[in-house]
């Protein structure tokens, strides 16, 4: 299909794929009728047998024959799974049948809406479907634009270059980011097996004020590319072979782990997305320091929608929050005005390993809106590999997650 | 013995009442080794602004820093939590679960059942150890943990109901504010 595709940027859906052609099927009556009836019988066939929760099927299946002359076949209705079970058509639709002389037969169509054109595809073989792409308010999902996937593909690079910074042990990397300014908001390494405490925070709140420049200073994808100092530009294929110190990939090593040297200070539960939560939270702290609850704000009830199917939940929000404006006009200005954020929502994670169930977990909690990593975790991932988060239906919190296949790694192939 | 679990979960309790008087989603937890309490812990999210620090990972955090400040080794870390029970308000939510199976666990009480969240059983069963063999004889077997619900259920779930009843403070805000929405 695409032959040289320098980015992929593949959605990791909340259900399990389900091979396109191994869709489920239900069975139906169907007919060939004459192209001229086709208006009436269609008009006939939807009130006495309307094809409820199979609203993606199309009624009439259209073929044509050599020379370019039309057969048509309608679906008249549904039929029983079982083959022997043979008079289970309605009367009204056998009535019809007689009175225009058709010859029904069974067939297989399918029984669930297409989620991907692939699955479309596929189903139209058996009958024709329609399609729609899905249309959740996470954005990505339908696909990328050109800008937002070179943005995607550069915080990615970033964020593979990030671990592999550190001394000369390839650890789990995640950059928060703020999507709407592509702004980055923190990024953390594993710090599992060493950890300067002291030095660490000393790092962290030097982080801040260059945030709060960067505010001002707008800052794009490009830019932020370039200030993570890389140092190292090997390939992201050597990264996959020695990754024994990636936390999230075995995260029960820790306590087997031998170490050369006693490390300053090491943590089992220090994960990259753990300690980057966490300093996107002392980012939060720091920027808005007085902007708890405080008693002169006064609440409103409101419906909520959330990408999540649920239905709308009565929330209580703050209504000053409200008049402060929406977040995007405050970041479109470039103004100092900054709308504090709900933890992390509405911002991005990029990772360079699928997280593992922890900190998949930990990313629920903090609201992130979308999920990007490059190399799939097989033995411990929460993404789709072992669990699937982001179908779990009970959670109050659904992120949109992505796989970000880079270039290096295709050449491989 | 079964009177000893509920001083502990009572010790639990009060931490969880003192998270409902700063404000927090009161819950509460306490490590105990060797019969002894070694750390408590409470919910500190809207305090730090950072939804993960469930009352676990606080007292998961008092605990390395102890440990680590006597000099022990990761090995004698390790042993440590095996020989650990924490007594928990709320089962364990998914990220506290898997976060007690990292540690090594040895056991776990908790009083109500978290049907959103929960890690031990209710979503997902990361106590439970799995069975499978891996392939590579250096990778660790994924650990489970004993679990048992049920202690002090009453208690642990009218302070969630004193906590909904007076609001919660920090629930978000919709991301789009939905007034408009309505005039529409």
């Amino acid at each position: 299909m695409n032959k040289k595709q320098p980015l992929q940027i593949i959605h990791i859906p909340p259900n399990p794929p389900v091979p396109p052609t191994l869709q489920p099927t239900v069975n139906v009556y169907a007919s060939l009728i004459e192209p001229r009836h086709a208006n009436t019988l269609i008009r006939w066939l939807n009130q006495i047998a309307p094809l409820q929760n199979l609203h993606h099927l199309k009624r009439i299946h259209k073929r044509n024959l050599e020379g370019g002359k039309p057969e048509l076949s309608v679906i008249l209705c549904l039929a029983s799974e079982s083959e022997t079970q043979s008079n289970s058509m309605p009367p009204d639709v056998q009535e019809i049948v007689n009175s225009y002389n058709l010859t029904p037969f069974i067939t297989k169509v399918s029984k669930y809406a297409a989620l991907s054109k692939e699955e479309w595809q596929e189903q139209c073989k058996l009958w024709p479907t329609s399609y729609h792409p899905p249309t959740y308010n996470i954005d990505g999902i339908t696909g990328f634009s050109e800008e937002d996937a070179k943005s995607v593909f550069s915080f990615m690079k970033s964020t593979v270059e990030l671990a592999k910074s550190g001394d000369h042990l390839v650890v789990n990397a995640a950059i928060i980011v703020d999507p709407l300014v592509r702004q980055i908001i923190a990024s953390a390494c594993d710090e599992v097996c060493s950890w300067h405490m002291q030095s660490n925070k000393a790092k962290t709140e030097a982080c801040y004020f260059k945030q709060l420049e960067a505010f001002t200073a707008h800052a794009d994808a490009n830019r932020i590319a370039r200030d993570i100092s890389l140092l190292s530009n090997g390939s992201s294929n050597n990264l996959q072979k020695c990754c024994t110190a990636v936390s999230c990939l075995n995260p029960w090593l820790w306590a087997q782990k031998l170490m050369h040297r006693s490390p300053s200070y090491w943590h089992p539960l220090r994960h990259a997305a753990i300690v980057a939560i966490e300093a996107s939270a002392a980012r939060d702290r720091h920027l808005f320091p007085g902007s708890g609850h405080n008693g002169n704000s006064y609440e409103i009830d409101c419906t909520h929608s959330s990408s999540s199917v649920s239905p709308a939940k009565r929330q209580r929000i703050n209504l000053a929050n409200v008049k402060n404006g929406g977040e995007h006009d405050a970041h479109t200005e470039g103004s100092n005005s900054i709308v504090r954020p709900y933890l992390c929502t509405g911002y991005d994670i990029y990772l360079a390993w699928e997280p593992c169930t922890m900190c998949a977990m930990a990313l629920v909690h903090q609201r992130i809106r979308r999920i990007f990593y490059a190399f799939p975790n097989t033995e411990a991932g929460a993404l789709g590999s072992v669990h699937r988060l982001q179908g779990e239906k009970s959670l109050n919190h659904h992120y949109a997650v992505f796989r970000v296949v880079l270039p290096e790694e295709e050449e491989l192939k | 013995m079964e009177s000893d679990s509920l001083a502990y979960m009572e010790l639990a309790i009060h931490q969880a009442k003192l998270a409902l008087e700063s404000l927090e989603v009161p819950v509460g937890c306490v490590f105990i080794k060797d019969g002894k309490v070694i750390a408590s812990g409470r919910n500190r999210t809207t305090e730090t602004r950072n939804a993960t620090r469930h009352a676990e990972m606080e007292a998961i955090d008092i605990l390395m820093e102890k440990w680590q400040r006597d000099g022990l080794s990761k090995s004698e870390v390790a042993e440590n939590f095996s020989k650990c029970i924490l007594y928990v308000t709320c089962e364990p939510c998914i990220m506290c679960a898997a976060a007690l199976s990292i540690l090594g666990i040895k056991e776990v009480y908790y009083g109500c059942a978290n049907e959103k969240f929960g890690g031990c059983g209710s979503i997902l069963s990361l106590h439970s150890s799995y069975s499978e063999t891996l392939i590579s004889g250096e990778v660790p077997q994924r650990k489970g943990f004993k679990c048992t619900g049920g202690l002090m259920t009453s208690e642990a779930v009218s302070l969630f109901r004193t906590f909904y009843e007076q609001g919660n403070p920090n629930a978000p805000k919709p991301h789009r504010p939905l007034v408009q929405k309505e005039v529409e």
